[in-house]
């Protein structure tokens, strides 16, 4: 031990060369004019409302302070959106009724009561469907024949033409 | 920066003054904040300038802590001196922008002072019991840098604050935000590597 801290005498002599390392001569006198320039310049600029959520700056000073923190922040934002997506593709998770499709779709009774009057009434092939789940299966009547509704259509004006 | 600046107390320059001044600049006196930075700006560019081995980007990276800082102080809670924390954004800030930078490294060197040809360890090292006997005091700057560069930044960081800047381990260890043993073993082994790298302009034992 003890020739090492010899060794590491000598290295602390050469170590301080280091001291002996100025800057360019005044660099100390104009320092602190610079720096008052910046802050007044960054006051200036920065509009008053910046200064006013103090917990978010004190958040994200936090991150400066401790990089660690910026580094938990990530994993925690990663893992969620990890669970999001996993979560998101469990196939009973997609099953499940929500809250928000219980509510937007209309009474079974009335939608079928309605459906089932409109088919018989009018056999033309067109589906009507008051699902609000969009279906994407190709429906081939629609450009395959020709729609039995359409009728010619001719105007007669009552001069003659 | 001749004189071993941070040889002498950290806490040294009267630390009432500087709580007064410290609670003005909260309130936004920037004469009191300019008091405190013309205060602490050698050291804090010392620190900058040995841990970037770069003047250019040392000028840069201290303007931008006295200014983080500044902007932060409203969440200074006074738990550890203005010294010690300001050293902390110094010192996060200039490992922030030292990862960034990991693989483009340029020295700028700044100029050795007079006394630098006069100090008797120097003229030790550069004399005929070294094995670079010819090398010359720049040409040591050079390899010194260079090595303190292939140091880790925790590393090089202790050996800057212990055996150039001369704070103690303590002191370090509140800077770091780690325990003394952590800094004790770090310096121990940034040591042995740099003794690795220049063991050619070493004096043999």
């Amino acid at each position: 031990m003890n020739e090492s801290e010899n060794n590491f005498e000598s290295l602390r002599r050469l170590l301080a060369l280091k001291r002996h390392e100025i800057p360019p001569p005044g660099y100390f006198n104009n320092l602190p004019g610079q720096i008052m320039a910046r802050l007044r310049a960054g006051e200036a600029d920065a509009p008053q409302g910046i200064t006013a959520p103090s917990w978010l700056l004190k958040f994200f000073q936090a991150f400066e302070a401790k990089p660690a923190y910026v580094s938990s922040f990530a994993c925690s934002l990663c893992l969620l959106l990890l669970f999001g997506i996993i979560y998101a593709e469990r196939p009973d998770a997609t099953e499940k009724p929500s809250i928000f499709s219980a509510l937007t779709t209309p009474p079974v009774s009335l939608v079928d009561a309605k459906s089932a009057v409109y088919s018989s009434s009018q056999p033309t092939g067109l589906m009507v469907n008051t699902n609000p789940v969009f279906s994407l299966e190709p429906v081939a009547m629609l450009f395959g024949q020709q729609n039995p509704l359409a009728q010619p259509v001719s105007l007669s004006l009552p001069g003659g033409n | 920066m001749a004189e071993p600046a941070a040889r002498q107390d950290p806490e040294s320059p009267a630390p009432v003054d500087e709580e007064a001044l410290v609670r003005r600049a909260r309130r936004g006196d920037l004469g009191a904040y300019d008091e405190l930075v013309r205060r602490y700006q050698e050291r804090i560019y010392a620190t900058i300038y040995h841990m970037t081995s770069n003047h250019e980007d040392a000028n840069d990276l201290a303007q931008e802590s006295f200014i983080k800082a500044f902007q932060a102080l409203k969440t200074f809670k006074g738990g550890s001196s203005f010294y010690t924390w300001l050293y902390r954004i110094a010192v996060n800030k200039t490992i922030n922008f030292l990862k960034q930078r990991k693989n483009r490294t340029h020295m700028s060197l700044n100029d050795l002072d007079f006394n630098a040809e006069h100090d008797p360890d120097l003229v030790a090292l550069i004399s005929d019991k070294t094995p670079r006997r010819e090398a010359g005091l720049t040409e040591l700057q050079e390899k010194l840098n260079a090595a303190m560069l292939k140091l880790s930044e925790p590393h090089r960081l202790v050996v800057v604050l212990h055996d150039v800047q001369g704070l103690s381990h303590d002191e370090i260890a509140r800077i770091m935000e780690c325990n003394i043993g952590t800094v004790r073993s770090r310096l121990f082994y940034a040591r042995q590597q740099l003794q690795g790298y220049l063991s050619d302009y070493l004096r043999p034992t």
